[in-house]
């Protein structure tokens, strides 16, 4: 009974401050607007807007050849994976269309193509790839490498036993893989595009609104108000990450509630409510990183410059837009204390996997270690500074 | 518009950037830092990709086959499994990435001459990086069907294995790839990193500067001086721009001397479109500024508005034509796609002023739409 009490007594000044901290944030309406606006609409154009597959890759031709065979051929390259809509009449042009940017890919299909073809004599057609995006280029030459070569097999096999010697795709000893995708069958980049936005977006409000609202007092000069009140360290700080965890996570059943459901299907295959949990556990942990900042920050300019310090790679290399089998792997392994690494884990396990929270251990346990870690150390730094 | 006072006002701002060491350090310290990180950590080139094998064939076949795949850099065999029911859990935790499942009578099948059928699953959570491995399973198996059906068309014709290799490739296919010849995926990205960086670390510096007067108050000093609106901005602005365009030769010369990466374009050129390019980004952070008013509506605004688009919707991973309708939007009224066109241009292409005047007007005329915005935006009679 009197621990409750005691403790009734330690809650009162902290919610009244959570109060007040929701108050100061609800008076911002540029702020509150933008916090709208960046769960919203900002998640929806990144779910609309960006498809990563090889798709309409510009494709220029030069066919000095005119035969049945080239048309056949370039007849291959069909959409939405290539857009033919140049044909150019020499190579130089296909290349100066190339140059400009005008195209991605240059096919050139020389004089006597259908000719050489009919008379069995190998042929070389050139293409030229504009690799300045590596992966994309790389990606559409390979689709291009592979019509071809289907292609060759086609005409090489009727030619080499006639037409009517069991060509037919049906009586040949080739292989068909069957390549199917888990968690997101039609690889719908929506999916991935407005989950990982929606990551990035309360990584940015989870930094630095707390971050933001503890300078704001150093600034201000108001902070030596709170200290000479009769609330310890915890009591003031805590609220600041309670009030700021509370408005982000009412953005989050926002954005899944207006965007990610109704407009993207995006799937929640494992539990709800565990997301919520698991998210509010994030919220905490990177709040964390920006009490951290908040103490060594002077002010909100210094804030600034530190949260991009540690916000810009958090965001790149988390895993969010590039895979980690990419990076590195001495930088893949330090990208362990990176909070968004393990939420990505977990809000892509939870909503697309189905994963439980049993599954999700590991990731749970390292999150909440990094979460106490840098909450305990921005309290002890604040309390070094003020105490 | 009086030269003196705007001297004046840079010099006062200059001190005030200059004295606040922490500041003033991280101002020259983030831009390089950030580019050495993402340098090194920034690729989409995925190999090693965690992969197993379920063969339920046991065949001589079979084994070939799925050796096929374990043998280049692209998969890395983590083992045989017996029974796809423990795949679930492995999937799940990215333990693996790929499973082939060879089904029984593969090999039965390629014996008497038939066509057959293998399955395989990837992890599709990560579309780019589904899409990569797709593309590696499917070149493996058109290279095995190659070979297989060169050795039936030498026993059915009497050609040697060879000569019928070559019936079945009759159109070879001679791959150029321009402008980043080795596909080295840094030099790709290393131009396009300038852009990204020049448009995160200016805005952030300049974001502050006006909405911290009015938060504190000091800004009632402009009210009451004779300082112009535009002495104001060009006063405000001129110190941030000299430092980020400071920062953009150092990065510069990181990507030359860190990075590897050829310039082969007109030098004179690039620092000028830099220079505009950086006038536009410092110009992002001080419209924000006038526009808000609370520091950390300053700063969430700058972040939500340049860090996120400086990747998805400038041409960094994604090529532009390959957005969407709303994404070539946003494209197209961001800086950012105009300056990478420069920089790749001026890096690998060695383009100079006669093929990209187009971009860099773009880009000086959104620096003076943004100095006009701002310009309308501030009032030295505020109606609160």
């Amino acid at each position: 009974m009197q621990f409750l009490l005691t403790l009734r007594d330690w809650m009162r000044p902290m919610l009244a401050l959570t109060r007040k901290e929701l108050t100061q944030l609800w008076r911002d309406r540029v702020l509150l607007l933008f916090l709208v606006y960046a769960f919203t609409v900002d998640i929806y154009l990144a779910g609309s807007g960006v498809t990563l597959q090889v798709s309409h890759a510009r494709t220029v031709i030069s066919n000095a050849d005119h035969g049945v065979a080239a048309r056949e051929l370039t007849g291959r390259l069909v959409e939405p994976t290539f857009r033919v809509d140049a044909q150019a009449h020499t190579q130089a042009q296909a290349l100066a269309e190339l140059d400009r940017g005008g195209a991605m890919l240059a096919l050139d299909i020389p004089p006597r193509f259908s000719a050489d073809l009919a008379a069995g004599r190998q042929t070389t057609i050139g293409l030229w790839a504009d690799t300045s995006n590596s992966v994309q280029g790389f990606m559409a030459a390979s689709y291009i490498t592979r019509v071809v070569s289907r292609f060759g097999i086609e005409t090489g096999l009727s030619q080499a036993l006639g037409q009517g010697a069991g060509v037919a795709a049906g009586s040949l000893p080739t292989v068909d893989n069957r390549i199917r995708a888990w968690y997101n069958p039609n690889q719908d980049d929506a999916w991935f595009m407005s989950l990982s936005q929606l990551l990035n977006i309360i990584t940015v409000f989870a930094i630095l609104l707390p971050a933001a609202a503890a300078v704001r007092e150093k600034e201000r000069g108001t902070v030596e108000q709170l200290l000479v009140s009769p609330l310890s360290p915890v009591q003031i700080l805590l609220p600041k990450v309670l009030a700021m965890g509370g408005a982000i996570l009412l953005a989050i059943l926002l954005s899944l509630g207006f965007v990610l459901w109704p407009i993207f299907d995006v799937p929640c295959r494992g539990s709800l409510g565990l997301f919520f949990g698991l998210s509010a556990l994030y919220v905490f942990s990177t709040a964390g990183l920006g009490l951290f900042i908040a103490t060594v920050a002077r002010n909100q300019a210094q804030v600034g410059m530190l949260t991009i310090l540690l916000l810009a790679p958090m965001l790149f290399l988390s895993g969010a837009w590039t895979p980690p089998e990419a990076m590195p792997p001495w930088l893949a392994h330090a990208m362990v204390i990176s909070p968004l690494h393990h939420f990505m884990d977990i809000a892509f396990g939870v909503m697309l996997k189905g994963q439980t929270a049993a599954a999700l251990l590991r990731p749970i346990a390292t999150l909440s270690v990094i979460g106490c870690l840098l909450f305990g150390f921005g309290l002890y730094r604040f309390r070094r500074q003020f105490g | 518009m009086n030269l003196q006072r705007i001297t004046a006002y840079a010099y006062k701002e200059w001190r005030e950037i200059a004295r606040d060491r922490l500041f003033f350090s991280l101002a020259f310290v983030v831009p390089p830092l950030l580019m050495l990180l993402f340098g090194v950590g920034l690729s989409l080139d995925v190999e090693h990709i965690p992969f197993v094998v379920i063969d339920q064939d046991h065949s001589q076949y079979s084994r070939d086959y799925a050796a096929r795949y374990s043998s280049g850099p692209y998969f890395n065999l983590l083992g045989q499994l017996d029974h796809p029911d423990r795949l679930d859990t492995l999937m799940a935790s990215g333990t693996v990435r790929a499973a082939l499942i060879i089904p029984a009578g593969f090999g039965a099948r390629l014996a008497a001459g038939k066509p057959t059928e293998v399955q395989t699953l990837i992890d599709g959570t990560f579309p780019s990086r589904a899409l990569t491995t797709k593309g590696y399973l499917d070149a493996i198996n058109a290279q095995a069907n190659l070979d297989g059906l060169a050795k039936l068309l030498a026993q059915r014709s009497g050609l040697t294995e060879d000569a019928a290799r070559q019936r079945l490739t009759p159109v070879k296919l001679a791959v150029r790839y321009r402008y980043n010849e080795a596909v080295l995926s840094l030099w790709s990205i290393v131009p396009k990193l300038l852009m990204v960086i020049l448009m995160i670390s200016p805005p952030f510096l300049t974001s502050i500067g006006v909405v911290r007067e009015k938060e504190s108050g000091a800004i009632f000093n402009l009210y009451a001086s004779n300082l112009s609106r535009g002495e104001y901005l060009l006063g405000k602005l001129a110190p941030y721009v000299a430092i980020s365009f400071l920062n953009a030769w150092v990065l510069w010369l990181m990507a030359l001397w860190v990075f590897g990466v050829p310039f082969r374009g007109s030098l004179a050129f690039f620092a000028l479109a830099s220079g505009v390019y950086v006038l536009c980004t410092t110009g992002i952070g001080l419209l924000v500024s006038i526009a808000t008013r609370s520091q950390v509506a300053a700063m969430i605004v700058t972040a939500i508005v340049t860090v996120v688009p400086a990747v998805l919707y400038s041409g960094v991973l994604i090529p532009v034509p390959s957005l969407g309708p709303t994404g070539q939007l946003i494209a197209h009224a961001l800086p950012a796609m105009y300056y990478t066109e420069i920089a790749v241009g001026c890096f690998l292409k060695g383009s100079g002023m006669a093929d990209l005047w187009p971009q860099l007007l773009v880009l000086a005329g959104y620096a003076a739409a943004l100095f006009t915005a701002g310009f309308l935006l501030m009032s030295k009679r505020p109606k609160v």
